[in-house]
C-alpha cells in the first residue's frame, strides 16, 4: 500500500529551566541505542561517550555559586559542518531534518568529529563488548557499531521509522505529537525525561509543541535576538549551523539586569 | 490467523510467560517495504509492551517493558500509571541488566567450605534444596528473623505473615532508613503513610536536606512536578515561576537546582524552621483560617520565643554573603515572609536533616510549617494518599532502625535467633562496621538462607542460597508510597521467562509452600503469589470502584489491571489531617541542638549515590558508568572537599585522601567541589563492595570505600535510627594519587563556553 508522503521536519526543544541534570535521558539513550558500557578505563582515557550528555557548569564562588546543567546531543544542523568533510558521504542531511550517519559507509576518517563544533560525534576506538548474557538486552532495531567508525545521536530514527510504518503506512494516519506519544515513537531521552525538559516534534506540524519556538528563533536571527518572544536560542548560533535543536534559557530570578542575555 | 512459524513462536512465547500485553502500545508485526534495505529494516518479529512495576531500584514506579522474541529490550515509564505518568528515573533501566546480568546466581547453592569462604556446590531444588530449607525451618523457626528489602503489597504481607506464623519476625532493611521521617510524620500529622507534595502547583518551596530531585522518596514523581513548578503550562500564562529554597549543608543535586541554596550547620534545620514559624505567627502572616491558638495552646509566638530569629541566627552558620547585606535575623524574617506570602507554599525535609541526634525534632519542626501556611491537604501543598483498598496488603514498608538491627544482632549472638532468612537485602554492607553485624552472622550456631539473585556480603555468609526470580520474571504488586493522593495498587507480572541456563524460583511461592507444610494455611491459604493476588483482585472487583467499574468480571478486571499496570480510584482520596492541639509547644519542647560524634575539623556528610543508592545497584554496569550529576565522577568513591579548603591543605584532584572518624577510616579520590561549605566533607555511599559481581568490586581499596564504615553505631536519632549526618571527621592526604574517573573534561566546554554560557543560558525573569 502506498500512501502520500507526509513532510516532516523533526526538531527538539530543550527547556533549561526544567532540566535538573538527573541523567535519566543519558541512560535511556544508552539502552535504546546499544551504546557500549562506559567502563572505568573509558573514563580514565577520556574516551567515554554518551550520545546525549549532561554538561555541568559552575558559576560564581562559594557561597554564591550555581551549577548549571545543559543536555547536549547532536544538534541535527541544517548547515552541518560534519557533512561536507566526509569523503565517503557517510553523513548527510535527510529530507526530514535529520543529520544521518550511515554506519556501513563510514571508513573512520574522523574528519566529521573534528569539524563538529558541538562535539557530539564519537569514534569507536574499540569493538563494543558485552558479556554474553547482557547481549540479550540489545535493541534489534539498532545496529551495533563496530570498531573504527563514527556514531552519534539519531533522534532515535528507528522509533520514527516504526512510527511512520505503523501510523502512516499501515493506518493512514499522521505521525504527530499525539501519535508519537501514544505509539512510543518519541526519542528515548524525550520519553524518559522526568521533568519534561525535552520536547520533540514536527516543525511542519502547526499543532506541534516545538513549532512556536522554531518560528520565533527563525524569525529573529542572532542579530535580532533581543526581539525574540520566547526564551529560545541556539547553541553557538553565531556559527550559522542552524541546528534543529533549540534551547530555552534558564531563568534565574536572582540575577540583576547586568547578566541579561 | 494463519499459523506460520513466526506466529507460532510469538504465541508460544506469549503463553509460556503468561503475560498480558498492555494496551499502551499497539503491537503490529513489522514488515518493511523500503526500496533500500538497510540492516535495521530487516528486523522482523513481534514487539510487545507489557505493563509491570519497576522493582526495588525505582521506588514504586510503574513501567512498560518492550519484549521481543522472549527477551526484554527496554524499560520505560508507564504513561498510565498515576505515580510516574510515563516518566522514569535514572535508575529505572537497571532492571534489564539485573535480568541479563552475567553474575546472576543460576540455581540453589549449598555451602561446602567455612562460612564466608565462598565455597558452594550446586544442588537441585528438589528434593535437596527445599528439603534442607524445610528441615532447618522446622528445627529453628522459633525466633527466626526474615530480612528483606523494603516490601509492600502482597509480598510484604506474605513475608510478615510467614515470619510471625512460624514464630519469628520480619524486618525490612535500608541503609539510610526512613524511620525518623516516619516518626516525624506520625508526630505532626498522625499518619502512618508518607506524604506526597504537589510541587507542580506550588509557588514557593523550602526544602531542608531532602534531595528530592535525586534519591529521596518519590524522586521521579517530584521531578515531574518540579518541571511544572518551573515552566508548567500554568506558569507560562501567569508568569509565576516557582521559587525553590534549599537548606542543606551539602551541595546536592536539589541544591544545584534551587534558586537559593542556604548551607546551614548540619542539624540546625529544626531551629531555622521554628524560627520561620515564630516570625509567621508573631507577624500574623499565617494563612486564613489557621488557628494559631490551637497550635500553641493559646500562647502564640511566645511558645516559640526561644527560636526568635535574633536568638538563633548566629548559631545557624549560614554564610554572611548570603544575607544580602542584612543581618542574619533579617534574612530569616525575609525568608519567613516570602514563604508565607507567596503561597501555595510547601516545607519539606528529609535525608541529612533527619539524620541527627535531634533529627526527629528537625523534621517535625519543618513539617509543622505546612499547617501555618494552610498547605496540608490543599492544592499546591502536601497531601496524604489513602492506604490499601485491600486491608491485608502491606501499604507501608516495615523498615528496621539501627536500634532494631542491634537487637537482631543481639538475638543471634544470644542464640535466641538460630535461623536468618535474607532476601535482596545486604545488612553486612549496609550497616556500619562498628555494629559488627557480620560477626553476629558469622557463627556456627546460626543457619542462614539467602534468596538473593546476586552474591553480596550477606549472601556470602549463607549456608543455603535459593535464588529468587528478578522482578521482570515474577509476580507481585505494590501500594506505592508516597502515592499520588488517591488509592493505587500497581501490578507486577512476569514479562519474560528466566533464561534457560538460569533456574531461579519465586521467593514468595517458596514461603507460601513452606507455610502450608508447617500447617499455617490459616494465615497464608494461597499456593502462589499469583493466586494471592488473584484473590485480592476478586475483592477489588467487589468494591465496584475505580478501575473495577470498567470491568465486567473479576477475570476481566485482572486482565485490565495487567494491561494498564494496576488498579486505581481517583475519587478515593486520602485523609486531610488536622493539627494536634499544642503541636508547636510539643515540638519546641523537644528542641535541642544536634550532637556530633567524634572530633575532627569537618562535618562528615555521607549521601546516597545518585545511581548506586546505598550500594544495592553497584553491580549494574550502567549505573556505575553514569556520571554523578554534580561532580561527574563514575566507578569510584570520591571525597568532596571545598576547592579552596583542599588547596589550602595542599590537596589536588585525584589525591587519595583518608577520611577518619572515631568509628573508622576510609579512603577515596579527592574531588575539589567549589560549592561545598569549607567545613564539610561529603562522601557518597554505593561503592566499597567487597563480595559480589566484578562490576561492584573491581575498584581497589583506595578508590572504592563504604562510607557507612565511618559511622558510629551508637550515635542515634530520637527514634533509634543512625544519626548518619552527625559525625565529625578529619581528612588527610596519603601522598598517593590516581586519575579520577570523571566525565567532566572529556568534552571541552568551548562549544557552550562562556561567550554563550553565561550570557545565553541565563536571563532574568521577564
Amino acid at each position: 500500500m502506498v500512501t502520500s508522503r507526509i513532510d516532516h521536519k523533526w526538531g527538539m526543544v530543550v527547556d533549561l529551566d526544567r532540566c535538573n541534570g538527573c541523567q535519566a535521558c543519558v541512560v535511556a539513550c544508552q539502552v535504546e541505542n546499544n551504546l557500549p558500557i562506559n567502563d572505568k578505563n573509558s573514563f580514565l582515557q577520556n574516551r567515554a561517550y554518551e550520545w546525549i550528555r549532561i554538561e555541568r557548569y559552575w558559576e560564581g564562588d562559594y557561597p554564591n555559586i550555581k551549577a548549571r546543567f545543559i543536555p547536549v546531543m547532536c544538534q541535527h544542523c541544517e548547515n552541518a559542518p560534519c557533512e561536507p568533510v566526509c569523503p565517503v558521504f557517510a553523513t548527510y542531511r535527510n529530507d526530514e531534518g535529520l543529520n544521518v550517519q550511515i554506519y556501513n559507509r563510514c571508513v573512520g576518517t574522523r574528519y566529521c568529529i573534528n569539524n563538529c563544533p558541538y562535539q557530539v560525534r564519537f569514534f569507536n576506538y574499540w569493538h563494543p563488548n558485552w558479556p554474553e548474557r547482557l547481549q540479550n538486552q540489545l535493541n534489534p532495531d539498532v545496529t551495533v557499531r563496530t570498531r573504527g567508525i563514527t556514531e552519534k545521536c539519531t533522534f532515535c530514527i528507528q522509533r520514527l521509522r516504526r512510527g511512520q510504518i505503523q501510523v502512516e503506512r499501515r493506518n493512514g494516519g499522521e505521525l504527530n505529537d499525539g501519535t508519537l506519544k501514544a505509539g512510543n515513537h518519541m526519542p528515548a531521552c524525550v520519553q524518559a525525561c522526568p521533568t519534561n525538559a525535552l520536547v520533540f516534534g514536527d516543525q511542519n506540524d502547526v499543532h506541534s509543541p516545538v513549532k512556536p519556538y522554531f518560528e520565533d528563533v527563525n524569525k529573529y536571527n542572532i542579530h535580532h535576538e533581543k526581539e525574540r518572544k520566547t526564551r529560545g536560542y541556539r547553541v553557538l548560533e553565531e556559527m550559522n549551523t542552524k541546528p534543529n535543536v533549540i534551547y530555552l534559557k534558564k531563568v534565574d530570578p536572582n540575577l540583576g539586569d547586568g547578566h541579561h542575555g | 490467523m494463519k499459523l506460520t512459524r513466526r506466529n507460532f513462536l510469538a504465541w508460544a512465547g506469549l503463553s509460556a510467560v503468561g503475560a498480558v500485553a498492555c494496551d499502551v502500545i499497539q503491537d503490529e508485526e513489522l514488515s518493511l517495504q523500503s526500496p533500500a534495505s538497510l540492516p535495521e529494516d530487516l528486523v522482523k518479529g513481534r514487539d510487545n509492551w507489557y505493563a509491570t512495576l519497576g522493582g526495588q531500584a525505582t521506588d514504586g514506579e510503574g513501567v512498560i517493558v518492550r519484549v521481543m522474541e522472549g527477551r526484554a529490550k527496554k524499560i520505560q515509564g508507564n504513561p498510565k500509571y498515576p505515580v510516574n505518568q510515563g516518566k522514569q528515573s535514572v535508575r529505572s533501566e537497571s532492571g534489564l541488566q539485573a535480568l541479563y546480568h552475567p553474575d546472576r546466581i543460576s540455581g540453589p547453592l549449598l555451602r561446602t567450605g567455612p562460612r564466608g569462604s565462598g565455597q558452594y556446590r550446586a544442588i537441585q531444588w528438589e528434593p535437596d534444596a527445599l528439603d534442607i530449607f524445610r528441615r532447618e525451618l522446622r528445627a529453628r523457626s522459633q525466633g527466626m528473623v526474615l530480612i528483606t528489602e523494603p516490601l509492600r503489597g502482597t509480598l510484604g504481607m506474605i513475608a510478615e505473615r510467614f515470619a510471625t506464623s512460624v514464630g519469628g519476625s520480619h524486618l525490612g532493611f535500608e541503609a539510610l532508613d526512613d524511620t525518623t521521617y516516619r516518626a516525624a510524620v506520625k508526630g505532626v500529622f498522625d499518619q502512618d503513610r508518607l506524604p506526597d507534595f504537589d510541587i507542580g502547583n506550588a509557588n514557593y518551596v523550602i526544602s531542608f536536606g531532602a534531595d528530592f530531585l535525586s534519591t529521596w522518596k518519590g524522586s521521579t514523581r517530584l521531578s515531574t512536578a518540579y518541571g511544572d513548578f518551573r515552566q508548567g503550562s500554568k506558569r507560562q500564562t501567569q508568569g509565576s515561576r516557582g521559587y525553590l529554597v534549599h537548606v542543606d549543608p551539602r551541595f546536592s543535586l536539589t541544591a544545584a537546582n534551587a534558586d537559593e541554596w542556604l548551607p546551614i550547620r548540619p542539624g540546625m534545620e529544626g531551629y531555622l524552621a521554628l524560627s520561620l514559624a515564630y516570625v509567621i505567627i508573631s507577624e500574623g502572616m499565617q494563612a486564613e483560617g489557621v488557628d494559631v491558638d490551637a497550635l500553641t495552646n493559646g500562647q502564640g509566638a511566645a511558645a516559640l520565643a526561644a527560636f526568635a530569629p535574633e536568638q538563633i541566627a548566629g548559631q545557624l552558620g549560614i554564610p554572611e554573603q548570603l544575607h544580602e547585606g542584612k543581618s542574619g535575623a533579617e534574612k530569616i524574617r525575609d525568608l519567613a515572609s516570602n514563604f508565607a506570602h507567596h503561597g501555595p507554599s510547601i516545607a519539606l525535609g528529609g535525608d541529612n536533616a533527619g539524620a541527627h541526634t535531634n533529627g526527629q525534632f528537625n523534621l517535625m519542626a519543618i513539617y509543622v510549617l505546612n499547617y501555618l501556611t494552610g498547605s496540608v491537604g490543599s492544592n499546591g501543598g502536601m497531601r496524604f494518599s489513602p492506604g490499601s483498598p485491600l486491608g491485608n496488603l502491606a501499604d507501608a514498608a516495615k523498615i528496621g532502625s539501627a536500634q532494631d538491627w542491634a537487637g537482631v544482632a543481639g538475638d543471634i549472638r544470644s542464640g535466641r535467633t538460630r535461623l536468618v532468612l535474607v532476601h535482596d537485602a545486604n545488612p553486612v554492607h549496609g550497616l556500619p562496621a562498628s555494629m559488627a553485624f557480620e560477626s553476629a552472622l558469622n557463627r556456627d550456631d546460626v543457619f542462614i538462607v539467602s534468596f538473593s539473585s546476586f552474591m553480596d556480603e550477606t549472601t556470602a555468609l549463607a549456608d543455603l542460597i535459593l535464588p529468587d526470580r528478578v522482578f521482570l520474571e515474577g509476580w507481585g504488586d505494590d501500594v506505592p508510597e508516597p502515592g499520588p493522593g488517591y488509592e493505587v495498587i500497581g501490578m507486577q507480572q512476569p514479562v519474560v521467562n528466566p533464561l534457560s541456563d538460569l533456574d531461579p524460583r519465586s521467593f514468595g511461592d517458596i514461603l507460601l509452600s513452606m507455610a502450608q507444610e508447617m500447617g499455617q494455611e490459616g494465615a497464608l491459604p494461597w499456593t502462589s503469589v499469583e493466586e494471592a493476588m488473584k484473590s485480592g483482585v476478586e475483592a477489588l472487583y467487589n468494591t465496584g470502584r475505580g478501575t473495577s467499574s470498567h470491568a465486567a468480571s473479576a477475570d476481566d478486571l485482572w486482565n485490565l489491571m495487567l494491561r494498564q499496570g494496576g488498579w486505581w480510584d481517583e475519587d478515593a482520596t486520602g485523609p486531610a489531617p488536622t493539627a494536634p492541639s499544642g503541636i508547636l509547644n510539643t515540638i519546641a519542647a523537644q528542641g535541642r541542638e544536634p550532637g556530633y560524634a567524634g572530633s575532627g575539623d569537618f562535618y562528615l556528610l555521607p549521601f546516597a549515590h545518585n545511581t548506586l543508592l546505598d550500594g544495592r545497584l553497584a553491580h549494574i554496569p550502567w549505573m556505575q558508568g553514569v556520571p554523578d550529576p554534580v561532580t561527574t565522577v563514575t566507578w569510584q568513591t570520591w571525597v568532596e572537599l571545598n576547592s579552596s579548603t583542599a588547596s589550602q591543605m595542599g590537596l589536588r584532584e585525584g589525591d587519595i585522601v583518608s577520611v577518619s572518624t572515631d568509628a573508622g577510616s576510609i579512603s577515596g579520590v579527592l574531588y575539589p567541589n567549589p560549592a561545598l561549605p569549607p567545613n564539610v566533607v561529603a562522601v557518597p555511599l554505593g561503592q566499597g563492595r567487597k563480595v559480589g559481581s566484578d562490576y561492584a568490586t573491581s575498584g581497589d581499596a583506595r578508590e572504592s570505600s563504604n562510607a557507612l564504615d565511618l559511622l558510629s553505631a551508637s550515635h542515634l536519632t530520637e527514634s533509634g535510627a543512625l544519626a548518619w549526618a552527625g559525625h565529625r571527621a578529619s581528612v588527610s592526604g596519603t601522598g598517593e594519587s590516581m586519575k579520577i574517573a570523571k566525565f567532566e573534561g572529556i568534552f571541552p566546554a568551548r562549544q557552550i563556553g562562556h561567550t554563550a554560557g553565561e550570557a545565553v543560558i541565563i536571563v532574568t525573569n521577564h
